[in-house]
């Protein structure tokens, strides 16, 4: 037999300590993507003249580009254009100091909002009408309304989408070993160049990523039941 | 090496890019046709609840959704010449293309009989007792009855899910298939300018994804037609 099936479980421990940089490179673009997408949704949403057009083409643009290249021209071009500002005023410092990660963490927050804004967009608009008025009709404000009864519930209804983008993400994730982050796809690689082992060290990744994935389906299914709970139906 | 940005380079390298877009969209309607049709038979164990079939069915779609494209790549590119070397076939020398081809088709075999389960399930179930009830057989009522009205349901995901193959074609590159970012590779070797080129390969796919959508957007409509109301 090729495989060697005890040096998954080796791969597996060795890989599984590139699982902090993976989480950064998740739940980190999903936050700014979140202050993003709130930003560009309400812009969308509200349509203010020659920025809702940008707002358009941006979340568009992202979402029909591979994140790879998002990745690639941040990484790349990030540090062109902070060195020339540097050389222009003067500053002592240099792009070469800033982390790799620092350009992963950006480029992704880039793509993130743009499919944030998108599921933020159609779970607020997803809040029946009829919400907002009997809301003002018993005396809240715009900001009460909005705070206790359209957000609670576009959040339970955006709930599958939000578990489908940090699934999303932490696959996405994967690219980073593309410039040489050692999260668990880069991990992977030299787990597997080191030993010369590729379908082991890649069985190991796959087994984690498919386990992260369960788990946050799992967590989304609790959370759901929870969230809900407002919306059910029955008698008791 | 002259400029730091050179934005001429964005307009020459998008034709020499183009050159290479065919074998992206080989790679995408290649594995979209393979995945569709073995996605249909994932689907199929699980629609009629088969024993054993329908669970298989469950824990494939699972692992193909659970775990990144890259990896199913490499899993894949590593993998197959590990099994056929089992049987002693050397495929060490076989084109890495039909290893992205092979990936991309499991791929969406396991989108695509997620997409056609739901499909297939929102179909009414009246239709298909009133199919029986003319007499149909159970092939029939499903070739006939429920399979085009599930497609017109699926459609539009349909058309989500090409974009997103589109976009995971950008990842062939790494086990070494000659696209259109294999391409990018190379003249970024050839002019030591890397952001331009990724620029113009951004450009070329946006465009792509664009001409995609509005074919999908047009096509819905024409599907739909039936369902629209009757203008006198």
């Amino acid at each position: 037999m090729i495989i060697d099936v005890p040096f998954i479980w080796t791969a597996f421990v060795e890989i599984l300590k590139a699982l902090p940089l993976t989480l950064l490179i998740t739940t980190g673009p999903l936050l700014g993507g979140l202050l993003i997408g709130i930003a560009v949704a309400a812009v969308r949403i509200n349509s203010v003249k020659i920025i809702t057009p940008i707002a358009n083409v941006y979340v568009s643009f992202f979402r029909g580009t591979p994140a790879i290249l998002h990745i690639m021209v941040i990484y790349l071009g990030f540090p062109l254009f902070i060195n020339k500002l540097a050389s222009y005023y003067g500053w002592g410092f240099n792009a070469n100091s800033i982390p790799i990660v620092v350009f992963v963490l950006i480029a992704l927050s880039f793509t993130a909002g743009a499919y944030m804004s998108e599921i933020i967009r159609s779970g607020l608009l997803a809040v029946e009408k009829g919400q907002i008025e009997a809301a003002y009709a018993i005396g809240m404000n715009r900001f009460q309304s909005m705070k206790r009864i359209v957000f609670p519930q576009a959040f339970a209804l955006s709930l599958p989408n939000l578990c489908n983008i940090f699934i999303g993400f932490l696959h996405t994730s994967s690219i980073a070993f593309i410039v040489s982050q050692k999260e668990l796809n880069g991990a992977a690689n030299i787990v597997a160049s080191n030993n010369l082992k590729f379908l082991e060290a890649y069985i190991a990744a796959a087994l984690i990523y498919w386990m992260l994935t369960m788990l946050i389906e799992g967590i989304t299914a609790l959370l759901e039941r929870k969230l809900t709970v407002y919306n059910r139906g029955g008698v008791v | 090496m002259g400029k730091a940005f050179d934005i001429e380079l964005i307009f020459t390298s998008i034709p020499q890019l183009l050159s290479y877009l065919h074998i992206t969209i080989w790679i995408l309607i290649a594995s979209l046709v393979i995945g569709s049709t073995l996605g249909l038979f994932i689907a199929l164990p699980r629609i009629y609840k088969v024993p054993v079939l329908s669970q298989i069915a469950a824990v494939y779609i699972s692992f193909m959704r659970g775990t990144p494209i890259l990896i199913q790549l490499f899993l894949v590119f590593y993998g197959i010449p590990a099994l056929l070397q089992l049987i002693h076939i050397d495929v060490s020398r076989m084109a890495p293309l039909v290893f992205v081809i092979i990936t991309y088709s499991l791929s969406t075999a396991a989108s695509f009989s997620e997409m056609m389960r739901g499909a297939i399930n929102s179909v009414d179930k009246g239709q298909t007792e009133a199919a029986y009830s003319i007499g149909m057989s159970g092939k029939q009522t499903f070739t006939r009855i429920v399979l085009p009205q599930a497609l017109v349901v699926a459609f539009p995901n349909f058309g989500n899910l090409v974009i997103g193959s589109l976009k995971d074609t950008s990842l062939a590159f790494t086990i070494g298939v000659m696209d259109m970012m294999g391409r990018g590779d190379t003249i970024i070797a050839a002019t030591a300018h890397a952001v331009e080129v990724y620029i113009a390969l951004a450009i070329i796919y946006y465009l792509v994804a664009i001409i995609l959508e509005k074919f999908f957007v047009k096509s819905e409509q024409k599907l739909q037609k039936h369902d629209q109301p009757v203008h006198v």
